[in-house]
């Protein structure tokens, strides 16, 4: 029998210290985001310090997981090589989602056929291991 | 303090392009041989020499496939100048028309009396080195399988057509009009016909996002020399003089957290551009905006202001071909041409110094006295381009 073909693997996200909390958040099955505490701004993608304000007192805050598809794209192509891990997935869906509380994350829609996603579908969190205790916060049809 | 009249074009060049070099026995070239041969174009063209540089300004556009710390350093010593001052094209996509600005202002403060903007890039022929992503990127966009721009701009697009009910069609119409123009230009790379069925037929590649939305990668060179109003008098060519000038980054209209994605910072360039110029939008005879990407096309014809957001009557109507009452893409654009890198925005300046010169053969807009630019670069996380920039040109002051 032949050898099953070797796995590219798929980048994943360089945890620095910024970025640490969110990460840790959601191998706990929890999606957080930093909140300026000076003007209440949601920031995201995460910061040293507030990118409304210039504050520097963030705070983690929960968030509901709940949230809208507000654009979305089927990718049907690998483009560069770095993502060609992806190749067997394709195709498959990565749309901007606009949570409950306001602030829109990039992320994939899962757990539902391609052809049935659209523009304002309800969705929610789920957390997919992508290595070794990191966790994917996905979106699935609520 | 306003750049109107400061400097004048005076001199264009611009290789040939081609997508050779990817295969072992195909002819290759270095960006250093299209750098070279671009910039040499353009001292033809103004009726300049090499010497004339040594103590002026050089401008290098940063290449994504030969980027390094020190390029306007290397692009000097490739070209054998020795500048008095260096300006670097950071802009990615936007550098070419930022750059005009810039040389322009240093112009304007008497540093120097000439700039020559140089760009090349051969991504087919040379290995590009590893690309650093910005944080976003990487950590928040790649792991997700977002394929680059062609993705980002997908999702732009895709949030377009929900809002403003636009559809193949429209976009198809655009694509069309460009593919015309490129009929009529010897120096466009696809120059066959292009029917609104075979764009609407083209295979998506990220919905909604065909074959035909997208930019052709290529390699080639451009340069164009910027010269003060004194000195631009008496060379080979008519001044083509800098009207207009703008530049705006990392814009976002609302939140940054949840921003607009479908206005650009050509909203903020553009106002600027047409304030410093002191023209209306009727004096412009014709368009030449960044296109890596079809449907930006006509986000920025809303942003300049040629109408509202998500009129699909107005795109449904208006001619904008080189017959029409708004003219985009005069040459066939980037999507045609091809797109050196982030240096093919030269692309749209040097056409708009054509066609205000009159030397644009079977594609001229009769009687053509005004023309507007854009570049456009890199595409932020959650956002549109981070990097606009928009000029006004015309061939009297």
């Amino acid at each position: 029998m032949a050898e099953p073909a070797k796995t590219i693997p798929k980048p994943l996200p360089e945890i620095t210290p910024v970025t640490r909390p969110f990460w840790d958040a959601t191998a706990q099955g929890e999606l957080i985001m930093q909140r300026c505490k000076d003007c209440g701004s949601w920031v995201w993608c995460p910061r040293p310090a507030c990118v409304e304000c210039g504050g520097e007192k963030l705070e983690w805050t929960q968030l509901s997981g709940r949230g809208q598809v507000f654009a979305f794209t089927v990718i049907r192509e690998v483009v560069g090589r770095a993502l060609r891990g992806f190749a067997s997935d394709i195709p498959y869906v990565t749309a901007w989602v606009d949570l409950e509380e306001g602030p829109r994350i990039c992320s994939n829609i899962v757990g539902c056929p391609i052809d049935q996603v659209t523009i304002g579908m309800s969705v929610e969190v789920v957390f997919e291991e992508a290595a070794q205790g990191i966790f994917l916060p996905k979106f699935r049809p609520r | 303090m306003s750049l109107r009249g400061a400097a004048a074009i005076v001199g264009v060049g611009e290789t040939p392009v081609d997508r050779l070099g990817g295969k072992p026995g195909e002819p290759r070239k270095s960006t250093a041989e299209y750098l070279a041969w671009a910039f040499r174009l353009a001292l033809e063209d103004a009726g300049l020499e090499k010497k004339d540089f040594d103590g002026q300004g050089l401008a290098a556009i940063y290449t994504t496939n030969h980027s390094q710390p020190f390029w306007p350093e290397e692009a000097a010593n490739i070209l054998g100048v020795s500048p008095a001052v260096s300006l670097a094209g950071g802009n990615g996509g936007a550098s070419a028309v930022s750059l005009l600005g810039h040389a322009a202002a240093m112009i304007q403060s008497g540093v120097v009396d000439l700039v020559v903007v140089v760009a090349a890039a051969a991504p087919f022929s040379e290995r590009g080195r590893s690309r650093v992503e910005p944080a976003d990127t990487r950590d928040f966009e790649m792991p997700f399988g977002v394929m680059g721009p062609n993705s980002k701009i997908s999702f732009v697009m895709s949030r377009y057509m929900h809002e403003s009910g636009m559809t193949a069609d429209h976009f198809g119409k655009i694509a069309v009009t460009a593919r015309y123009h490129a009929t009529l230009n010897p120096g466009a790379y696809l120059r066959k016909p292009l029917t609104l069925e075979e764009y609407k037929n083209s295979r998506m590649i990220s919905d909604p996002i065909r074959l035909y939305d997208c930019v052709l990668p290529a390699n080639g060179g451009k340069a164009y020399i910027v010269a003060s109003p004194e000195r631009a008098r008496n060379l080979r060519k008519p001044p083509i003089h800098l009207l207009g000038w703008g530049e705006r980054n990392n814009a976002s209209a609302g939140p940054r957290s949840n921003a607009n994605p479908l206005i650009t910072g050509v909203r903020e360039c553009g106002k600027a551009a047409f304030q410093m110029a002191g023209v209306s939008h009727g004096d412009v005879d014709f368009l030449g905006l960044y296109d890596d990407y079809v449907p930006i096309v006509m986000l920025q014809i809303e942003d300049l202001g040629f109408c509202e957001k998500s009129n699909r009557e107005f795109f449904a109507r208006t001619d904008f071909t080189i017959k029409g009452s708004l003219p985009i893409q005069t040459g066939g654009g980037m999507i045609n041409c091809g797109q050196p890198s982030t240096t093919g925005g030269t692309l749209h300046v040097i056409e708009a110094v054509r066609q205000l010169r009159g030397e644009g053969g079977a594609r001229q807009v009769a009687g053509a006295e005004i023309g507007l630019v854009t570049g456009l670069g890199a595409v932020n996380y959650g956002k549109n381009f981070g990097c606009t920039a928009t000029a006004i040109l015309g061939g009297k002051t």
